[in-house]
């Protein structure tokens, strides 16, 4: 079960591009003196995602679903709020949250000399895995992914769906009770997308081991046919939370689109949806 | 703790099959450090003998030889061969084409001589041209041999004692061993094998850092339980061992190459076995792991490969020119030489080579710097990670 309450999260904004040592040394007067102006990428996110689940974390483009999803991986500290995975605080004991986490973050490299094999057990030997489990599992997860033909090719030549599998694989090798992806159809054909759509269904399972799924996504296709639970974000806020039939009905809408247009484009709503 | 450790070496294992599979990189860092002493001899070698074979030639060129007889049989009696110089010889010293200098004798010389009307004789050498500027030194001496018969019987043919035109004698007396001198000529081969443990490091230390961040897998790195210290000490301890294993072949490369030596005198002063490289090695292994580490901290913070590769310009820079104050010798040896990296190393293997001990102090003041060197970087770059992940 992964809660997240109320977090937020700024950044400095970016510094104007500079060039040579007087320009920079200019930009760093600057920035000591204003502490530069802030962008706020996440203002107020809360979600709880369930074992057994789906949750997708949908919203358009710099909503905050990627700095939302590396608080969570303890990749970056948030400024307010609190984070658990399965009760245990992502602030005091990060270790433990990512031994039971599996993530695929929106950077997803692989080492281009390594076999798809040498990959995915490198991953599993820094979770304190045995390499002949992490060997095995990887090729059970290989089978389930159909990728077992690319296991002992180099990375190197991938292709982007190929890559993509390699790096979920990776993600699950030491069988994390949590998984956690972020945008994982980028970049995937159709065929692509509807296995790891299936995958997605079956981990949810009680065979596949009632894993607790978050995923964040702009394609709300995506949302409409995979998730049980729906949390919208836009402009740094939870908006709305629910099943795709509770946010129809919340909104009046019988398509989940114009739902999701009413939710996270109007602006003066973004205050009061807080409530998730 | 231990699992941090556990954590490091697998990272270590991977970081080192990853950089022992980049054959084409290592292919090329293997093989020029590993020819490079070979080379760097036979070169040497080279140079020495032929400036060998030209001493032993005794010849000498000279323009205008007809009009110097007297000078031609003084020659002739110190076992010299004469030679008539080429004409064009001012224009193919220029372009060093011809290598030895050439005396040039006036028009007049034999009556002037006779006249006591000093004549003027001289050695033509092009400074620029190195060959023929070697052997100006010997034909001053001989023909200053020459003047010199010339003023004793003159004076002698007067009744005047030699002994009091020469009141003293002077002899040459040559403190420095064989060793001492042959470094006059082996004195590169130091900066040579630091250059080759320099670069061996740098493409694995660009690629486990800026690389990792261009291929935009540091961030799922980062999200695996392992602790970052441990991630940063597995990277560079594979980076360290690559630099080493640079280190390791080339100081060994030198005792092969002491076979190609072309010339006797070089192959008697060049002394080095295996304990001159043991002795290599206990000052290169500590360089080689400061280096991993200081590039690393430098590539951390580029974003690409290509960025890091500019920004460790600036260590490459250093550690190239910091040993020219040991090869210029401004103001000798000082005690802060052994404090500076790359410098300390240089001077301490430029002394192995002259066949002096290493002293503890000597070995233990680099060693911390070095040391104190890893520390930081690792450090550094450990703090660096999670930032560098996210950008």
């Amino acid at each position: 079960m992964i809660e997240v309450h109320g977090v937020a999260k700024s950044f400095a904004a970016p510094a104007p591009a500079r060039r040579g040592f007087a320009d920079a040394w200019r930009g760093l007067a600057r920035q000591r003196k204003d502490e530069r102006q802030k962008v706020h990428a996440v203002r107020d996110v809360s979600f709880t995602a369930h074992g057994g689940q789906i949750t997708g974390l949908l919203g358009p483009n710099g909503a905050g679903k990627t700095t939302t999803l590396r608080m969570l991986a303890a990749l970056i500290t948030p400024d307010a709020g609190t984070m658990s995975v399965d009760g245990i605080d992502v602030a005091k004991r990060p270790r433990e949250v990512l031994a039971r986490m599996g993530v695929l973050s929106d950077a997803r490299g692989l080492y281009p000399r390594l076999t798809a094999r040498e990959n995915i057990v490198y991953y599993g030997a820094l979770q304190g895995m045995e390499r002949d489990a992490a060997d095995a599992r990887a090729q059970d997860l290989a089978r389930m992914f159909d990728m077992t033909a690319l296991l002992d090719r180099r990375s190197a030549g991938f292709s982007q769906g190929e890559r993509m599998k390699t790096a979920l694989v990776r993600a699950l090798v030491h069988d994390p009770a949590n998984i956690v992806l972020d945008e994982p159809t980028n970049g995937l054909d159709v065929l692509a997308t509807r296995a790891l759509r299936e995958s997605l269904r079956w981990l949810r399972t009680p065979a596949g081991g009632s894993k607790c799924i978050v995923f964040s996504t702009h394609i709300m296709q995506e949302v409409e046919r995979l998730c049980d639970s729906v949390v919208v974000v836009a402009h740094g806020r939870t908006v709305a939370a629910g099943t795709v039939a509770e946010l129809l009905e919340r909104t009046g809408e019988s398509d989940f689109e114009e739902a999701f247009v009413k939710l996270a484009f109007v602006p003066e709503r973004a205050g009061e949806g807080g409530a998730a | 703790m231990m699992r941090g450790a556990a954590a490091a070496l697998v990272v270590l294992r991977k970081e080192l099959a990853d950089a022992l599979r980049d054959r084409r990189t290592l292919a090329t860092v293997l093989v020029s450090s590993v020819l490079m002493g070979p080379l760097v001899l036979l070169a040497i070698s080279g140079l020495v003998a032929t400036l060998e074979s030209r001493a032993e030639q005794r010849e000498v060129y000279v323009a205008g030889l007809a009009h110097a007889p007297t000078l031609r049989n003084y020659l002739e009696r110190q076992t010299y061969t004469v030679k008539e110089a080429p004409a064009d010889f001012e224009a193919r010293l220029r372009s060093s084409k011809f290598s030895d200098p050439v005396v040039v004798v006036p028009d007049d010389f034999e009556t002037a001589l006779v006249r006591g009307d000093v004549p003027v004789v001289e050695i033509v050498s092009d400074s620029a041209n190195q060959r023929s500027e070697a052997s100006t030194g010997r034909i001053e001496r001989l023909l200053g041999g020459f003047s010199r018969e010339r003023a004793l019987l003159s004076l002698a043919l007067r009744g005047v004692s030699v002994q009091l035109l020469e009141p003293m004698q002077i002899e040459d007396r040559d403190l420095a061993s064989t060793q001492t001198r042959a470094t006059r000529i082996t004195g590169m081969l130091p900066y040579f094998v630091m250059m080759a443990v320099l670069y061996g490091a740098l493409n694995a230390a660009l690629d486990t850092t800026a690389g990792e961040r261009e291929r935009g897998s540091l961030e799922p790195l980062l999200m695996n339980p392992a602790e970052r210290w441990a991630l940063v000490a597995g990277k560079w301890g594979a980076v360290a061992c690559v630099s080493m294993l640079i280190a390791v072949l080339s100081s060994f490369s030198f005792l092969p190459g002491q076979w190609v030596l072309r010339s006797d005198t070089l192959a008697a002063m060049f002394q080095y076995g295996l304990r001159e490289a043991l002795l290599f090695l206990v000052v290169l292994l500590p360089l080689a792991a400061a280096l991993a580490a200081v590039l690393m901290a430098v590539a951390i913070r580029s974003k690409t490969f290509k960025e890091a590769q500019a920004s460790a310009t600036i260590v490459v820079l250093a550690v190239s020119l910091l040993p020219l104050v040991n090869l210029f010798e401004l103001g000798g040896e000082a005690p802060w030489h052994l404090w500076v990296p790359a410098l300390a190393q240089n001077t301490l293997m430029t002394r192995i080579l002259k066949g002096e001990d290493l002293g503890l102090a000597q070995v233990i003041v680099p060693l911390s710097v070095c040391v104190l060197l890893t520390a930081v970087g690792v450090w550094y770059v450990a703090r660096q990670l999670r930032q560098a992940a996210l950008k």
